[in-house]
């Protein structure tokens, strides 16, 4: 479980061109559950998603985070708290946690080019100093999953938009992360392969994950297996949706 | 001034780490003032990400300053040839009274840059930076040392004037003349055997309970300061004699050349690495209160101890392996 | 502690495919930083190889040269104050010595004229050196005319030519015969160019020579060792020069290194946001930028060293030579004979890789902060 209190976040406060992202967001997220932000652009849901991700400090309010989401890990001083408060922490312990518990598919897929895409799938692991070889298997063995498995030596910059996508989903999903987290992840993609896409969702679901959407995209917040729909308008909530 | 291409590179180095510490200290002073972890604010973020900056800037400077002050003594032993007198870099030093200080705030930053390391280290194993305000102090007290450091190296090298008269290591560390050094080649070889391995063995059983139990730490930190300084006049005094296997050759520096098969960085290496371990379990101990770094602080220190005994140990082997393989006697070990 | 060693490994892949896929950028910069390393290290070989080479060749001169003044000025010095310096207490040996210069109007040059110890020519003969052989065209078996200062024209038989090895020094040297001289510059029998002087120990020469000066008041004693500084002290200020004036090719390169390291591209600064986004640390990121300058310093100082070495040693530093070696007409023609120590690596190292790496510091913090969500944001 997830829970913001009352989170708010500014840029260049107290300067003429000051900008409220998100303004006062009270908001808990149940584990195991599909959950879409759903709101226009600059509406502020992906300032929000980066929030929830961990990726960006709010200017005041908490954040905390189920310790059972961390998979055992304790962060405050060696007690074993249920609750985690991750407003305050110093980037190094902040990006421990986000690289264990959280895996990002971006609007872009952001695939680095140049390598090729079983590089890409193990990026994410490499700052946690697994063994080479391990590390390899693991990402060859998410890619067979989703079907890549003769694509791992092709260069990115060869795939097509499925593959991409799919690519994008394997690399999230390298250090086996309990929430997924996706900012407009169909924005590119035709129908057909947004369906996919919220059929792999579905699928992560069932295997025990969370995962918070944001997307103003109705195939994604209309999709059967979306538990809650959150309305987010100008960086506040707009009642609760289900 | 004599325009030495190692002149040149030593005084850009110590420019260039003069320049990077007193920016980091410049930081220190805004950090120390202005943090807050528990604010969001843009100039909390700000201040965060500026500690990348000075702890990656302080590692090069630690690096930089080894580097330098063994290129320090290399340059003043090449120097030697140019003044009627100095055999070594002992002579060279002497030249002008700008010479043993610089050697002497060298090793003091060598350590002390090591220290902030240690320090900082620790400050980042805890989720709530406990120690950023000591440590950007600690800064502040290094910064201007740096300086010294570098103002004293270039009034060295511009005031010495090739040529000149001066003592060469023979009459500067033997007894018979008068100032610092040859008070410390005049400490008798016997005395200064005993200090040597009485001190040695506090440093390793405190060490050793240190270790094992987790007491008498302070006291373990304090014996291996102690050695330090102890291991330094030892050298001069006796241990020097053995590796030159002569009685009147006490210099210090001489022990960097090829023909005595650069054992003087062996020495100087595991000297300077087991001073900085073990001054730093001391430097440490004050912390042992604080919350967030229960955890990891004991584990921590008795790494640094073990680091501190092993290269002590090492020291203490080599000198007593030259002293034992040698012919050569004092009619004592 | 493995797990560090993974870690940095698997960063250091990565820099290394990163540098790869940017061969353009870093070659420029690669290029720079070679030719910077390369140029600084063949100044300093050369100048501490010919410092060497001076002292090598200085040790065999005399211990003490005795010379006479004359309002200040060199002066022949009578034959008879050798017997009173053979007379002080410590001296071995001490003999008169006579050479000087002799101005050839055809090749316009100076030859060094001198008459050995040992293994004088005969009369009328003469030993040259390579330079004066190459010079004037001149063999075994060929005439020299010499023009004395009674204006009456010598000719001398070349009878042979002094060995390559000493050619530092002996260039430009003419061997002849003590009469022959005399009589081809006028020098009275009672007179001398310099004395000699060996003494038993080496370390009393301060002291005999301070007696000599008192013995012979109108005389100078010049010690060896004061010679062999004074040429330390050229060469290293003659290298000095050179290093002061390339320090302004060397603030050039660090503000190009810096510039280069700055101007990250739009693709590079996207590369890094993913990094962060998708979990690596600020420090992982500054490791990268560091193993990429420590790379880049590696293959620029190690081809750089190279290359100064090769022109040095192999090519006789045909860049500097002019600047080094002061203006005369007969360049020697010899191979310096290579000298490369530890601590020269680690002066250039520290003139050429030190400020090349304090310039990316900053530069790589700052493409380090690049915040996480700024690929979310974009």
């Amino acid at each position: 479980m997830i829970r913001l209190l009352n989170v708010r976040k500014g840029f260049n406060l107290g300067k003429s061109n000051e900008f409220i992202a998100v303004g006062g967001v009270t908001l808990a997220m149940e584990a195991n559950r599909v959950t879409v932000l759903k709101g226009p652009s600059g509406s502020g849901k992906t300032t929000l998603l980066s929030l929830i991700g961990c990726m960006a400090r709010p200017t005041s309010g908490r954040i905390t985070l189920q310790n059972g989401l961390l998979g055992g890990r304790s962060f405050s001083g060696g007690k074993d708290t249920p609750e985690v408060e991750v407003t305050s922490l110093p980037e190094r312990f902040l990006t421990e946690i986000r690289r264990r518990t959280f895996g990002f598919i971006f609007q872009q897929f952001n695939l680095v080019k140049g390598i090729t895409v079983l590089e890409n799938v193990m990026l994410p692991a490499y700052p946690l100093g697994e063994k080479h070889g391990v590390v390899m298997k693991r990402a060859l063995a998410l890619l067979e999953m989703f079907g890549l498995a003769e694509r791992a030596s092709a260069r990115v910059e060869w795939l097509s938009g499925g593959e991409a996508q799919r690519v994008a989903i394997a690399r999230a999903l390298m250090n086996d992360p309990p929430v997924i987290i996706a900012d407009e992840p169909t924005a590119h993609l035709d129908s057909k392969l947004s369906l996919e896409f919220m059929e792999i969702i579905a699928r992560l679901k069932d295997e025990g994950r969370t995962a918070i959407i944001a997307s103003h995209d109705p195939l994604v917040y209309n999709a059967p297996m979306v538990d809650r729909v959150i309305a987010v308008r100008d960086g506040l909530l707009d009642g609760d949706g289900q | 001034m004599i325009l030495h291409p190692a002149i040149v590179a030593l005084v850009i180095v110590s420019f260039l780490m003069t320049v990077m510490s007193l920016s980091g200290a410049f930081f220190g002073i805004r950090i120390i003032r202005r943090w807050d972890l528990t604010s969001g604010s843009e100039e909390q973020l700000l201040l965060e990400r500026r500690t990348y900056l000075i702890s990656t800037i302080l590692s090069y400077v630690f690096v930089f300053e080894i580097g330098s002050l063994f290129l320090f003594i290399y340059t003043a032993d090449s120097l030697h040839t140019l003044f009627v007198g100095a055999m070594c870099a002992a002579g060279a030093l002497y030249v002008d009274p700008y010479g043993y200080p610089t050697f002497l705030l060298k090793i003091l930053n060598v350590i002390l840059a090591g220290l902030w390391l240690i320090v900082n280290y620790v400050d980042n194993r805890a989720c709530d930076y406990p120690l950023i305000r000591k440590k950007y102090a600690l800064l502040l007290v290094l910064a201007p040392l740096i300086l010294a450091e570098s103002i004293v190296q270039t009034l060295y090298f511009t005031q010495m004037k090739a040529d000149v008269i001066t003592s060469c290591c023979g009459s500067l560390f033997s007894s018979g003349g008068s100032g610092v050094s040859s008070d410390i080649a005049a400490v008798p070889a016997k005395a200064a055997m005993v200090g040597f391995y009485l001190v040695f063995t506090l440093t390793f059983l405190s060490g050793a309970v240190y270790w094992l139990r987790g007491k008498l730490g302070g006291l373990f930190s304090f014996a291996s300061g102690l050695f330090f300084l102890v291991s330094c006049v030892s050298f001069i005094s006796f241990i020097s004699l053995y590796i030159y296997e002569l009685p009147t050759h006490h210099c210090p520096f001489c022990v960097l050349q090829r023909e005595y098969g650069y054992i003087g960085y062996i020495l100087y290496a595991t000297l300077l690495t087991g001073v900085v371990a073990g001054l730093g379990v001391g430097v440490l101990m004050p912390f042992a209160g604080i919350g967030s770094l229960a955890g990891s602080l004991p584990l921590i220190q008795k790494r640094l101890t073990l680091l501190c005994l092993v290269s002590y140990l090492l020291f203490t082997g080599v000198s007593i392996y030259r002293m034992v393989i040698t012919d050569f006697t004092l009619g004592l070990l | 502690m493995a797990s560090w060693i993974e870690k940095n490994r698997s960063i250091l892949d990565f820099t290394l495919s990163s540098l790869l896929r940017r061969k353009g950028k870093n070659l420029s910069l690669l290029v720079v930083y070679t030719l910077v390393v390369f140029m600084l290290g063949s100044a300093m070989f050369l100048t501490q190889a010919m410092k060497r080479e001076a002292a090598l060749i200085l040790k065999d001169a005399p211990e003490i040269v005795v010379q006479r003044l004359l309002g200040g000025r060199y002066d022949p010095i009578p034959v008879d104050y050798v017997k009173k310096i053979r007379e002080i207490r410590g001296v071995i040996s001490a003999g008169p010595r006579l050479w000087g210069y002799y101005y050839d109007p055809v090749a316009g040059a100076n030859y060094t004229l001198m008459v050995p110890r040992n293994g004088a020519p005969a009369r009328e003969k003469i030993i040259i050196g390579n330079g004066i052989s190459r010079t004037r065209i001149l063999y075994r078996g060929d005439i020299i005319s010499f023009r004395g200062s009674d204006g009456i024209a010598r000719n001398f038989t070349v009878e042979g030519e002094i060995s390559p090895e000493s050619e530092l020094v002996s260039s430009d040297l003419i061997l002849m015969a003590e009469a022959d001289f005399r009589g081809l510059f006028g020098f009275p029998a009672a007179l001398a160019t310099d004395i000699v002087v060996t003494v038993r120990n080496p370390k009393e020469l301060l002291t005999i020579a301070g007696k000599v000066a008192e013995l012979l008041p109108d005389t100078r004693p010049i010690i060896r060792d004061q010679m062999v500084r004074t040429y330390d002290s050229v060469f290293d200020w003659r290298g000095g020069i050179v290093v002061v004036l390339l320090m302004m090719a060397l603030l050039a390169f660090v503000i190009f290194a810096w510039e280069k390291a700055s101007g990250l591209s739009a693709d590079e600064k996207r590369e890094i946001g993913v990094l962060k986004a998708i979990g690596w640390e600020t420090s992982d990121v500054i490791a990268v930028k560091a193993y990429e300058g420590m790379l880049v310093s590696f293959f620029s100082f190690t081809i750089g060293l190279l290359a100064a070495y090769g022109h040095v040693f192999f090519f006789s530093a045909f860049l500097f030579v002019p600047a080094l070696k002061g203006w005369s007409v007969l360049y020697p023609d010899f191979r310096i004979t290579p000298f490369v120590d530890p601590y020269q690596v680690a002066v250039l190292f520290f003139l050429t890789v030190v400020p090349y790496t304090v310039a990316t510091i900053v530069p790589s913090w700052r493409a380090a902060i690049i915040d996480p969500d700024s690929v979310m944001r974009s």
